[in-house]
């Protein structure tokens, strides 16, 4: 049998044929890039390199009204579903009960947009109902519009959406921190935030802020659930979908395609160029380590 | 060697053990059996309330019976006859059918790319490699799905191309607003997760095992069917899952990519609560979910799922 490390040839077409992958599934993004940066727009023979679309989206009230929204719930998914994300993946290390608690943390990956958001829609709308006749039968106002459909339960939407990517990389970056530190650190007299936040934190702290962003950019980019438990307010990507289901894709709706697009592609790639140089950082000083050794 | 405790801890904290005496309400409140304990809890509560009851509760609303803007408690199996007897269950039979082809085609694209990483990739840089997969992924499926349209479109990217390079005379129209458009949209859409689901899955097949598998002689398509196959069984039974589930409920594909008359199972529920004809909605969704837990049972039953998770328990 021929040995396949003898064909670098055969190497390279498949490192050509990974690298064509990404690519290939880049191809539309970049498109929308390079339309929307041509003062003729889509399917014009001539291109003229532009930043006007752009300064018509940061120029539209409404929009950057929706960017406003936007922008409020990344922060409060961030700030709600990255802890409750690590509290989670502390309690799978810890728990007997592992395939149970990483087959409710994950099955919101598995199950399609639409059908969480037909589910939840349903569901706050009963439970608006139920709260309503509880308040009747009380006598009291206060559990009225708990669950109307608003800014509560579109995030509500998000955290389920977004928990799930939050806690598995939360979980592999803990997979490399060995939980031995943490009862040195117990039997040593530290209380357990103490461990947490001197010891294991530092070790897990490139896994939680990329987690941080991974959140962001999922609430950037999502649209069904926002879209269906939203209530009144408009979302950048709920006006985006808006604008290219009803009139079409216009040069400010590539503006708006490519604005979304670049922060995504901004913050993904500082990432993996910061851990990419982080890791070339470690090796460079594991090998400084191992040298003296090695020389001995 | 004795560490001290840190000052604000050592009056609780004797050689390791907490005084319980020495503990105040608050610490007894907010201290280690108290909230903290729970709050590892809270995840779980959140999870069970908002999303496991309310997908579970979808076979109980779907039995209800429609009003003129909502849904009343009854017992009534018309959201399911009105389903499986009309052309909602064509549509549904067809995009199982395209989702099928969408994930034998990305497994076809996505896990040789996978074997690669595992085989010929050196075990620090594997990691990185996998990460370039992630930049198409956390790019909105919107802009991507969106996006094909002036790619595939007649006058679009690709008809283009084929046609400067004088391939074609005529532009390709079947690649857009039509089944083949849908399928190049769930796959564009759902490849990075088989690349990912088939990295994880690898991690089961030692790296050796590919040079017994030379030295005993065997051809690389009896090494695939017989030796990386069944190992990586579990991890690829998951992509699949996930390609053919969200390509079945993923309405944004069809409605954009798919043209007039392609229906998926989201675009039925989407559809009918725009209907304002919540069981029907509720119906479906307890279709899906029930397709989606039958197929993880089987794929458990068979593969053992919880061989995924070896790596990060």
């Amino acid at each position: 049998m021929r040995d396949e490390f003898a064909s670098a040839w055969s190497y390279r077409l498949k490192w050509l044929y990974l690298l064509g992958v990404v690519t290939l599934l880049m191809v539309p993004v970049f498109y929308n890039l390079y339309i929307s940066f041509n003062e003729f727009g889509f399917g014009a023979y001539n291109y003229a390199f532009t930043l006007d679309w752009y300064r018509v989206v940061f120029e539209d009230q409404l929009l950057m009204t929706a960017l406003g929204w936007t922008a409020l719930l990344a922060v409060c998914t961030v700030v709600t579903s990255v802890p409750m994300g690590l509290l989670a993946a502390k309690f799978f290390k810890s728990t007997r009960h592992k395939v149970a608690t990483v087959s409710l943390m994950l099955l919101p990956l598995f199950v399609p947009a639409d059908i969480v958001a037909s589910a939840l829609l349903v569901f706050f709308k009963n439970l608006t109902k139920g709260l309503e006749f509880l308040s009747d039968t009380l006598g009291t106002t206060f559990f009225y519009g708990w669950f109307e459909l608003g800014f509560m339960t579109a995030l509500i939407g998000l955290i389920i959406y977004t928990i799930p990517y939050v806690f598995i990389v939360i979980l592999i970056t803990m997979g490399r921190y060995h939980p031995q530190q943490t009862e040195a650190a117990r039997s040593c007299g530290a209380s357990a935030w103490r461990a947490f936040w001197d010891i294991e934190f530092p070790q897990i702290r490139a896994g939680i802020f990329s987690s941080c962003a991974f959140a962001v950019i999922l609430t950037f980019n999502e649209y069904t659930r926002t879209a269906m438990l939203k209530g009144g307010f408009d979302t950048f990507t709920s006006v985006l979908i808006s604008q290219m289901l009803n009139t079409g894709m216009s040069e400010q709706s590539y503006a708006m395609g490519g604005l979304v697009s670049m922060v995504a592609i901004l913050v993904i790639g500082g990432i993996l160029v910061g851990t990419l140089v982080r890791a070339e950082r470690l090796e460079r000083i594991a090998r400084a380590k191992a040298e003296p050794a090695m020389a001995s | 060697m004795t560490i001290p405790a840190p000052e604000g801890d050592r009056r609780a904290v004797r050689g390791g053990r907490v005084n319980p005496a020495s503990l105040t309400l608050t610490d007894r409140l907010l201290g280690e059996n108290g909230l903290q304990k729970w709050a590892f809890y809270l995840p779980i509560v959140f999870m069970v309330v908002f999303f496991l009851v309310p997908t579970l509760l979808t076979v109980v609303w779907s039995f209800f019976e429609r009003t003129l803007f909502w849904m009343e408690p009854g017992f009534t199996f018309f959201s399911y006859v009105n389903f499986f007897t009309s052309a909602r269950f064509e549509n549904f039979l067809s995009s199982m059918f395209h989702s099928s082809i969408s994930v034998v085609v990305s497994f076809a694209i996505g896990f040789p790319i996978a074997v690669f990483v595992r085989r010929h990739v050196p075990q620090v840089a594997q990691h990185r490699v996998i990460l370039l997969f992630i930049l198409p992924f956390m790019v909105s499926e919107i802009i991507r799905t969106f996006m094909l349209r002036p790619v595939l479109g007649r006058n679009g990217l690709v008809n283009t191309w084929l046609a400067n390079l004088g391939l074609i005379d005529e532009p390709i129209t079947i690649i857009l607003f039509s089944p083949v458009g849908v399928i190049i949209g769930e796959v564009l859409s759902f490849l990075p997760f088989i690349v990912f689901a088939g990295f994880l899955a690898m991690e089961a097949v030692p790296k050796y095992i590919f040079e017994v598998c030379q030295d005993l002689g065997a051809s690389r398509r009896q090494t695939f069917t017989d030796v990386i196959v069944p190992l990586a069984a579990p991890g690829i039974f998951a992509g699949s899952v996930f390609i053919f589930v969200n390509g079945l409920g993923v309405a944004l594909i069809p409605n954009i990519l798919g043209g007039p008359g392609a229906v998926n199972a989201g675009l039925i529920a989407t559809q009918a609560i725009i209907a304002l004809d919540f069981p029907l909605a509720m119906a479906v969704s307890a279709i899906m979910m029930a397709t989606l837990l039958g197929l993880l049972y089987l794929g458990h039953r068979l593969f053992n799922l919880t061989r995924i998770l070896e790596p990060v328990s």
